[in-house]
């Protein structure tokens, strides 16, 4: 995936007047900036379900992925902790069944085990344009709020420094066990998620939600890019 | 070709701020108008150029007499004050320019902060007549205020012409006026002040990349509610602030629109985040008010370029050194314990008991001399870590030793001697004292008080000292000066 097909998923979906790509889309446009995401397959048919898990290996996580649904989990469209062909396919059933009145696939995707949620993302302000934001994951997000911004480009230094401005940057430090957080990863992210803001003007708003701490590497677990 | 074009205009606003030849067009014979008023307050101010005064009815005023137009004026302008009807400021300023005058400040309304289709017409006629080779200040402004040539804004015929080294770009003239006048007896000088209204031409963009090249200017400070373009604005407040530094009140929130946002970045990202984070990004201080932006500047102004880590205080009464620890805890300052040869010596001067030389001092009397304050802010000041001592005094008690003195208040507090003492121990440390005139009492009871302590702030401030009403004030304006330099010694490695 390079940035030629990055663009080209993004005109294809505003040829088709969508708001949104879908997740399986959007990783692939983070992909094509070098944003570590999960390894997924997008399945139609149960016969395909048992092929894709068997290349990715359980446990697995399951989605309803469509354009058309912003908020999975308040509709039931994501089964984590699956651990075997039967479970997948109970999965399958039920999204499909949910899915019925959306435009939509089933997204197989590698179960990414970590305790450190966090959410980074772009939005667009009025003023100044793209803007990056940084921040701690989870259901508390929009409650305790505790995010940074700045506009892009964003610099390596202003990549490191949105990390240290939050309350819970500890998090990303070496606790309770687990590894101190690859921050030149992060870093990375939070830049390239400023280039796509930079560089496609369709794209209005990304959230990266949840990016989990996999050892000390983030990978994105779910994205969600709305379009203009 | 570049460079060339860059002292072309570093040469227009020469003139902008100190023109030799000035025209007043509005000026009319009965006095009446902001003309008129314009010609009285440069005069009282002693601008230092020759003024042209103009009005289609002609006649005199205050003896000098006033041009029928514009173009009736003998010699080649530098820069034109404009405060005729908003219909016909284009034809002046278009008269201006071809008269050679480098600039012009519309005092006059009426344009697009109507929201009519005319006003935003007539703005437009400005902006056309800018292009063809003339810098605007306004329209819908207060002007230009520069101690150094006596330009002053309206109404500040009593404004100080004593230059210093803060620059003020206001959106808001009343905001340009009352800085002005309070930087006057706080302290705080200024290389010049531009209340730009509409700012149909110079605006904060322009502006900041004036101030950031002009040597007069060591700390930009700005008050501004819109701005013209992000990215521009973005680039030349960051390029500032990486030269000196820049102080930013923002005031209002940009109306976010009615767009809709779905995901949780862009619920999050409202105005007043982003325009944190931006001025965060650039280094720029963000003061919440007029009163923070003042007690930042005049820190700036009067604090050496570094950061202050570790600081000594010396207060009279127990609580207010527990307040000045929460106070500095806040902004990361430290109130480190001294060495234990200080606070012994230190402990040999002050009066017992009740009184610590811990730090917090504790001195517990107000009528300690000022030669034993003298002694206990050199020994304090001798200790290493300490990078900055404030001292609260406690003046406004000599009230009652005036009482039973019958003499008044002024006569006999020792401000004078305690101004000339912290400066001799300033001198011999190296380290910068600020002094925090403290005053519970300021009613109409007091005016004495008042009245002694102006006295007294003018003898500490003639001195270099920095003079605050609250300790917290000081605090947080020392946190501002420690966040600027810790942040752009980062930015240089």
């Amino acid at each position: 995936m390079d940035k030629n097909s990055a663009f080209g998923i993004i005109k294809n979906a505003s040829r088709e007047r969508r708001k949104a790509l879908s997740e399986y889309e959007a990783k692939q446009v983070l992909a094509a900036y070098g944003i570590p995401v999960t390894r997924e397959y997008l399945v139609e048919s149960r016969a395909d379900v048992e092929k894709a898990a068997q290349k990715i290996g359980y446990p697995l996580v399951i989605k309803g992925c469509s354009s058309e649904i912003a908020h999975k989990t308040e509709k039931g469209l994501i089964h984590t902790d699956i651990r075997s062909d039967a479970e997948a396919l109970k999965a399958f059933d039920e999204i499909k069944e949910k899915l019925n009145i959306y435009n939509g696939a089933v997204l197989i995707q590698e179960m990414i085990p970590g305790r450190r949620e966090l959410v980074l993302g772009m939005t667009r302000d009025d003023q100044f344009g793209p803007c990056v934001m940084f921040g701690l994951g989870g259901i508390f997000t929009e409650i305790i709020k505790d995010i940074s911004f700045r506009k892009a480009p964003v610099e390596k230094s202003d990549a490191l420094e949105m990390m240290r401005e939050i309350k819970g940057h500890n998090i990303l430090s070496a606790f309770r066990g687990m590894e101190a957080a690859d921050v030149e990863s992060l870093a990375n992210i939070l830049i390239q998620l400023g280039e796509i803001g930079l560089e496609i003007d369709y794209v209005q708003e990304i959230d990266l939600n949840p990016v989990i701490i996999f050892g000390k590497k983030p990978i994105v677990v779910d994205a969600l890019i709305i379009l203009k | 070709m570049e460079q060339k074009k860059h002292d072309a205009v570093m040469i227009d606003y020469e003139k902008i701020f100190h023109p030799q030849k000035l025209a007043i067009v509005g000026v009319s014979e009965e006095g009446a108008g902001f003309g008129s008023g314009m010609f009285n307050v440069l005069q009282a101010m002693g601008f230092e150029g020759e003024i042209f005064p103009v009005n289609p009815k002609g006649g005199k005023f205050s003896g000098i007499d006033i041009y029928k137009r514009v173009e009736d004026i003998p010699v080649k302008l530098d820069f034109a004050i404009i405060c005729v009807t908003a219909k016909a400021v284009p034809d002046v300023l278009e008269a201006c320019r071809k008269k050679g005058a480098a600039g012009a400040e519309i005092l006059s309304a009426g344009f697009s902060e109507l929201g009519t289709a005319e006003g935003v017409e007539l703005e437009n006629k400005i902006r056309q007549i800018v292009a063809k080779g003339i810098r605007v200040v306004g329209p819908n402004c207060f002007g230009i205020y520069c101690p150094r040539s006596g330009l002053t804004l309206l109404p500040g015929p009593d404004l100080s012409r004593r230059s210093g080294s803060v620059a003020f770009l206001s959106q808001s003239g009343g905001m340009a006026i009352d800085f002005a006048h309070k930087g006057k007896w706080m302290g705080i000088g200024f290389s010049k002040v531009v209340s730009f209204g509409n700012g149909a031409d110079l605006r904060e963009t322009e502006l900041l990349r004036y101030f950031a090249n002009d040597p007069e200017t060591r700390i930009i400070t700005m008050y501004i509610e819109g701005i013209k373009d992000g990215d521009s604005f973005f680039r030349e407040i960051k390029a500032a602030s990486y030269r000196k530094p820049v102080i930013v009140c923002k005031g209002g929130l940009s109306p976010d629109g009615q767009r809709m946002v779905v995901s949780h970045t862009a619920s999050m990202g409202g105005s007043r985040v982003i325009w944190q984070s931006v001025l965060k990004q650039v280094n720029a201080v963000q003061v919440q008010d007029l009163e923070e932006l003042a007690e930042a500047s005049l820190a700036f102004s009067f604090l050496p370029e570094k950061v202050f880590k570790n600081i000594s205080v010396v207060v009279g009464g127990g609580a207010f050194g527990v307040i000045a620890c929460d106070a500095a805890e806040a902004f990361g300052i430290e109130i480190p314990p001294l060495s234990a040869d200080l606070q012994m010596r230190i402990g040999e001067l002050l009066p017992k008991p009740g009184s610590s030389g811990l730090n917090p001092i504790d001195v517990a009397s107000p009528f300690v001399s000022p030669q034993v304050l003298k002694e206990i802010l050199r020994n304090a000041g001798a200790d290493d870590r300490i990078d900055l001592q404030i001292i609260i005094s406690l003046l406004y008690h000599y009230k009652t030793m005036a009482r039973a003195l019958g003499k008044p208040v002024k006569e006999v507090a020792p401000y004078r001697e305690l101004a000339v003492g912290i400066q001799d121990v300033v001198k011999e440390t190296g380290k910068p004292i600020v002094v925090i005139l403290a005053n519970p009492k300021r009613g109409v009871d007091d005016l004495d008080i008042i009245e002694m302590l102006a006295l007294a702030r003018r003898e500490f401030l003639d001195r270099g000292l920095p003079v605050f009403d609250e300790l917290h004030e000081a605090i947080r304006a020392i946190g501002h000066v420690n966040g600027y330099y810790r942040r752009r010694k980062a930015e240089n490695g």
